[in-house]
């Protein structure tokens, strides 16, 4: 049945690419490619695809799965506080402050519908009951994965292709935990994710623009509490939270990418090369470039690779969990 | 590539392992805590400094990892 709601999020989701594709293009919606030497010009918000694939895999589900009806609806509410947050930003750029903020309303749906348990497994240790603190923990986590996903959006593919492998992660650890509400939840978000990373991977023909940003990692957090996965998520987030702590630990304040130089360059050939600016951020991408410039797809690999690494890393937690239940 | 992965997964070792070892020590050494003499609120508020203190210095020699291995990686580039 879940499988069901994964093909179709993932159809109707590459249903309405194109089109979406075509509509920003026609309203001038559109960005540069900064990391190519012709800088083509690429249509945005290509994440409203990722918002309408679950609108009607959500709609599916709601008669598939009645009796997760609160679950469904508080699921798909915070992915659409999130992405209305991503598409004020998209169209009109908020402040490096203000995001955050705004994101954390995204729990509300959560907490509304108390779609969470207080409590939280950790590995060798097992659940902990923290009744009065966990609510108060939900709004940190949706500010934290939305906005860690945002900022992990370097090359072509990568957020689409890192997000989908912790989707992999979150399911595979949901099977071990017989989580049936967290696989469903998974199948729809990666049924989605795979169809954009389709037309997102490099040569991106489309950017997802904070509008998916901001709604993929505000699923990816929603899952994470109600799928009580919350630890494996920490280490399947485990790139997206180093991207965040260096650039944060350089710059020493919340920045958005237009307001600090430039840690990527693009040389002659095309390939990528890492700044050697004190006052860039030391990104990712700038730690993976170190070593040596690289062709986009190539750094991109390596994103994706690293994440597959934090995923296993992540399933061993998993065992490490359920062993103590 | 390789080597590039590598630095990455040291690090991520470094990080996840340092997660295990604190929470080890959280749960088994720090919350069962008692100093003789000493009220319950009072140790208490020594369980919190010490595990805040293990989570600063987590995040700091993390930090030192990450840009000592960074300058170093770009710096035997340059000299390449």
């Amino acid at each position: 049945m879940a499988l069901i709601l994964f093909l179709v999020s993932f159809l109707t989701s590459c249903l309405f690419l194109p089109p979406v594709m075509r509509a920003m293009r026609a309203r001038g919606i559109v960005g540069r490619d900064v990391h190519k030497k012709d800088r083509p010009i690429i249509p945005e918000m290509g994440g409203l695809a990722i918002l309408l694939g679950l609108a009607v895999s959500t709609l599916i589900g709601l008669v598939l799965f009645p009796y997760i009806t609160k679950l469904l609806i508080s699921f798909f509410s915070t992915m659409l506080i999130a992405g209305i947050v991503g598409a004020i930003d998209d169209l009109k750029p908020l402040n490096a402050r203000v995001k955050p903020f705004l994101t954390t309303f995204a729990c509300l749906p959560i907490l509304l519908l108390r779609t969470y348990t207080p409590s939280i497994i950790f590995p060798l240790i097992g659940s902990t009951r923290l009744t009065k603190v966990y609510p108060l923990l939900i709004p940190i986590v949706m500010a934290v994965t939305t906005n860690a996903v945002n900022m992990m959006d370097p090359f072509n593919g990568v957020m689409a292709g890192t997000s989908s492998i912790i989707t992999l992660t979150l399911l595979a650890s949901a099977i071990i935990f017989g989580s049936q509400d967290a696989i469903i939840l998974c199948c729809m978000l990666l049924g989605a994710l795979l169809a954009f990373f389709y037309y997102n991977r490099y040569p991106s023909r489309v950017f997802s623009g904070d509008v998916g940003s901001l709604s993929v990692g505000a699923a990816l957090g929603a899952i994470a509490i109600m799928g009580r996965l919350e630890v494996v998520a920490v280490v399947a987030f485990m790139p997206q939270i180093m991207n965040a702590f260096y650039g944060l630990s350089t710059i020493g304040r919340l920045y958005e990418r237009r307001e600090v130089n430039r840690p990527v360059t693009v040389l002659e050939d095309g390939r990528l090369m890492a700044t050697s600016d004190p006052k860039a951020p030391l990104t990712l991408a700038r730690f993976v470039l170190a070593r040596g410039p690289l062709h986009e797809y190539e750094a991109a690999m390596i994103f994706i690779t690293l994440s597959a690494i934090s995923g296993l890393l992540a399933l061993i937690t998993a065992y490490m969990m359920a062993g103590t239940l | 590539m390789t080597r590039r992965i590598l630095d990455f997964v040291i690090i991520l070792l470094f990080v996840w392992g340092c997660m295990l070892f604190g929470l080890w020590m959280i749960n088994d050494l720090i919350v069962p805590m008692s100093i003789p003499g000493v009220g319950r609120y009072a140790v208490n508020i020594v369980q919190v400094v010490i595990s805040t203190t293990m989570v600063l210095l987590w995040l700091l020699i993390w930090r030192w990892l990450a840009r000592s291995m960074f300058w170093r990686a770009l710096r035997n580039n340059q000299n390449k």
